[in-house]
């Protein structure tokens, strides 16, 4: 029993992380709430559905095609919606505001088109591996939730510490104006995290439509605790979102067992808010200053 | 003609609650994502008082403002100190709490089957149950919370807050108390949102938790971009205007969900061109007024 909720949070943990190390790694570039987040997540679990129905269902190739799309849909975003805006003003809100703009019309876009009703995704596998830790059991899908989350975050973490491309992107989540002024193109920079962040997104969203199911609204479900987990881990760091998805999974998880079912997002959001009061930086932000003066 | 006094009412009703969330997001700058769950306070407040407790209209409307100014506190107080970025994320956190809230303290709000039977306000004897009587009251508060809002914004109050939002450092150089001022105009704008719950509470006469989530929240907002946020008439008009347009696209015939999802993408999509191609909003010319 407790095996099996540990291994529960490991993989509710796995998937967190992807939504809030990438929703993080687009707010610390950028600064603001980047909401649509949610609906790169959704675009790439249905185009894995929509590949599946034509070509047949087949894992690689679905999750391939997800990333891809979710990358491409996260940098049409950068292109088409946030660039144009960046450049009349700089306001958050305007930014913010199309964010939301963009989560509610895509997200109905894909209501529309593939309605409301949940989906699955078909596939092969037996369903339950023969691996069992100590009474737990791991399904295959929870198997690739886990080797999909440690193998792209800990790419991405020698990608960022080892490449120009990676320092680019931590110069600019250090002091954007400062890297501009020493040559850094900010736009491409920018688009840059868009397109990894989105990937990840995405690939959270594939991954976890494998092990679960589809829904038009899963991306926003998921992007809830992904940023409660960015913000209780410290928004803009990214072992800080690891951290706080550990966090967070584990309350959700362990909430699950003591309370009702139905409060344990209630007590995620509780959590969020005494972590804004007590803490507000979040467990590995670096402190901030309370009055701007 | 009946239903055209409905939707005359349904645009007075919004009409407040984009008119009081201009007063923090269009002033001052500050997106609240939580519009929506002090209109859902506003509703179960003075249902649950004129149910449970015979409380007459008047007080339930009154204590159900007072319940939005006070429990705004929740949400202001914390983060406005920090950083903008925090006051969002604390809004919407508490929008997601209060959303469960309804949905799951079943004992109090009867979670998803909601809420039925709310009586209509009498007010001094004058009993508001015909269409007209009702179009008359919304179309009233509306043009109150639009005069008070109007009266905010011209008065020292308002010259603070839209210096906060164009540039709080030096607000505060100034002397102002910029975080007294902030958490001022959110309790006063959560009370006229809750005030416009108790209203929609005694016309529909019926609430459940699916009229005040986040996506209405995010409506109230693009009520706001769309008619422009800091003007004074703009927010009123992008909520007539967000009002009617549904209920237009009703008469082209399209199966239900579909004309749900479909309005959902058109406002999103408008959302978004507005703030590329018109972000002062549909009253004032791009950069006629700051």
């Amino acid at each position: 029993m407790t095996t099996q909720l540990l291994v529960n949070t490991a993989c509710a943990s796995a998937h967190c992380a992807l939504v809030a190390v990438g929703f993080s790694l687009i707010y610390r570039t950028v600064r603001f709430f980047h909401f649509a987040h949610a609906v790169v997540y959704t675009i790439g679990a249905y185009g894995a559905l929509a590949l599946g129905r034509f070509a047949g269902y087949n894992i690689p190739l679905g999750v391939f095609f997800a990333v891809a799309l979710g990358a491409l849909a996260g940098g049409a975003m950068e292109l088409a919606v946030y660039r144009p805006i960046r450049r009349i003003n700089s306001s958050a809100v305007g930014l913010l505001v199309a964010s939301l703009g963009i989560l509610v019309a895509l997200q109905s876009g894909v209501s529309l088109v593939f309605g409301d009703d949940t989906n699955a995704l078909r596939w092969g596998a037996s369903g339950y591996s023969s691996i069992g830790i100590a009474g737990a059991r791991i399904s295959t899908s929870q198997e690739l939730l886990l080797a999909g989350a440690v193998v792209s975050l800990a790419v991405l973490s020698a990608f960022l510490s080892i490449t120009r491309w990676g320092r680019l992107l931590r110069a600019v989540a250090n002091d954007a104006s400062l890297a501009q002024i020493v040559g850094v193109h900010l736009n491409r920079v920018v688009l840059a995290a868009f397109l990894i962040g989105s990937a990840l997104a995405a690939l959270a969203g594939v991954l976890w439509a494998y092990n679960t199911a589809l829904s038009p609204t899963m991306g926003f479900t998921a992007l809830l605790l992904g940023v409660v987990a960015a913000v209780v881990g410290g928004v803009g760091s990214l072992p800080g979102a690891v951290v706080g998805s550990l966090v967070v999974s584990a309350v959700h998880q362990f909430a699950q067992w003591r309370f009702p079912g139905e409060w344990q997002d209630a007590i995620v959001y509780v959590v969020l808010v005494v972590v804004l009061l007590v803490r507000p930086q979040g467990i590995m932000g670096k402190p901030l200053k309370t009055a701007s003066l | 003609m009946i239903y055209l006094l409905h939707v005359i009412v349904l645009i007075g009703i919004f009409a407040i609650l984009s008119t009081s969330l201009n007063l923090v997001a269009g002033h001052a700058g500050l997106l609240s994502m939580a519009h929506g769950a002090f209109f859902g306070i506003g509703a179960y407040t003075s249902a649950l008082l004129s149910l449970n407790a015979d409380f007459p209209f008047w007080a339930a409307f009154a204590t159900s403002m007072a319940a939005g100014c006070a429990l705004s506190v929740l949400v202001s107080g914390p983060s406005l100190r920090l950083r903008e970025d925090y006051f969002v994320i604390a809004a919407f956190g508490f929008q997601l709490i209060v959303s469960s809230v309804f949905n799951n303290w079943v004992g109090l709000t009867r979670g998803p089957q909601g809420i039925g039977g709310i009586p209509r306000p009498r007010i001094l004897g004058w009993n508001v149950d015909s269409q007209v009587a009702f179009a008359l009251l919304s179309l009233t508060l509306a043009g109150a919370s639009i005069a008070v809002v109007g009266a905010i914004s011209r008065s020292a109050f308002g010259r603070v807050l839209r210096s906060i939002r164009e540039d709080e450092i030096l607000s505060q150089a100034c002397g102002k108390s910029t975080v007294r001022t902030k958490v001022a105009a959110f309790a006063v704008s959560a009370a006229l949102a809750a005030a416009a719950g108790s209203l929609y509470a005694h016309y529909i006469s019926f609430i459940d938790p699916t009229g005040f989530t986040v996506m209405d929240s995010i409506l109230i907002l693009a009520m706001v971009i769309i008619g422009g946020a800091g003007g004074l008439f703009g927010p009123a008009l992008g909520a007539a205007i967000l009002v009617v347009f549904p209920e237009a696209l009703r008469f082209v015939g399209l199966p239900g969900y579909v004309a749900g999802h479909l309005r959902q993408v058109m406002y999103g999509t408008a959302l978004v061109l507005f703030v590329v191609l018109r972000p002062r909003g549909i009253v004032v010319k791009n950069g006629a007024r700051r």
